[in-house]
């Protein structure tokens, strides 16, 4: 039994991976936490959308460039399968946000794939949790605006049902809808994307661990290892298109739920 | 529709019916999850309101079982009522 014991390679090894992956020194010393790779690749991201869209829509035709058919099919995806799908006609003045959130949250998701730069700042809880509170707030806002505070709160928190049971149903209703929402809603991209990371760390540094052991007959299991990692990552690519979607689907299935009349 | 600034460069056509599976599904989910926020927020909030009636009264749990208990329950009869016909 003594020969199945790994040893890895080297002692600077970085495995298993801890959390502290997630927690990336300050670029420039002294910076922390205001200049890290999360914080770097979040300007980059903002920049790279609006230069895209700016240049897209310089100059639009009408027979578009590949540029502008690309804007075009993104921000028309979320006017009409996301935005009107979901809240209806007066869905369509909520497609910007819609676009805007889907565009940024796909990039960053984006670059847990990309060869070099390898993790998403959507794995660090701060940024889920700052998307969040935007969305939470406008639908928020949205139904107090639409039907002022009081009604707001009836239509919320207020099932149809007899009295008695109302005492059991709105403390439910509360934290269904002014609690789960937000945490749900940023712990379901904070979560996945945080796991995404962690199992490609697991299969690509555990296959160098692999490699590192004693025994031959564990050396090969490293290739498998590094394959599971390549399959990994497509599996990654997917989850970075869900769960964009879904962060986008679920904040208008909100808003919608906040302009309606009953539930 | 102010909000609609791109809305002269869209050709709706280009987004036909076809996708009316997909986006009823993600109606579905969206759906879902607040079914389960529903359940298990019921029983989470019922049965910490229990928890503290067994902390004040000392009564050693039977409260926070009757609250989850009570909470399953309004939280099945929220889904029947919001999701459910």
């Amino acid at each position: 039994m003594h020969s199945l014991v790994i040893v890895p390679a080297r002692d600077d090894l970085p495995f298993p991976p801890t959390v502290e992956e997630f927690f990336p020194p300050a670029l420039v010393d002294g910076t922390y936490p205001w200049l890290t790779k999360f914080t770097l690749l979040v300007w980059i991201a903002v920049g790279l959308l609006i230069v895209f869209f700016l240049v897209a829509y310089r100059n639009p035709k009408m027979v578009p460039s590949r540029g502008q058919w690309m804007a075009e099919s993104i921000y028309g995806f979320s006017r009409e399968n996301i935005a009107k799908e979901m809240i209806g006609h007066e869905g369509v003045k909520f497609a910007p946000y819609f676009t805007t959130l889907f565009c940024f949250i796909l990039l960053t998701n984006l670059f847990s794939i990309i060869p070099g730069i390898q993790i998403s700042p959507s794995a660090h809880i701060a940024i889920p949790v700052m998307l969040a509170v935007i969305s939470y707030v406008m639908f928020n806002y949205v139904g107090i605006r639409r039907h002022g505070f009081g009604k707001y709160m009836k239509l919320s928190l207020v099932p149809p049902a007899p009295w008695f049971i109302q005492p059991i149903l709105i403390p439910i209703e509360f934290f269904s809808t002014f609690i789960v929402r937000p945490v749900t809603l940023s712990v379901r991209l904070f979560a996945n994307m945080f796991a995404g990371h962690m199992i490609l760390l697991v299969f690509s540094l555990g296959g160098f661990a692999l490699l590192g052991a004693n025994s031959w007959f564990i050396k090969p299991i490293s290739l498998l290892s590094w394959a599971l990692a390549i399959a990994l990552t497509f599996l990654e690519a997917l989850v970075i298109v869900l769960q964009a979607y879904v962060f986008v689907v679920l904040t208008s299935s909100y808003v919608s739920g906040a302009l309606a009349e009953e539930h | 529709m102010a909000g609609d600034i791109f809305a002269g460069a869209i050709n709706v056509a280009q987004f036909p019916q076809r996708r009316r599976d997909e986006d009823e599904a993600a109606a579905s989910a969206g759906q879902g999850w607040s079914a389960i926020s529903y359940l298990i927020g019921g029983i989470l909030v019922w049965g910490f309101i229990g928890w503290l009636v067994d902390r004040w009264l000392g009564t050693g749990g039977i409260a926070t079982a009757i609250g989850a208990v009570l909470g399953a329950a309004g939280g099945v009869y929220l889904i029947v009522r919001r999701l459910g016909a």
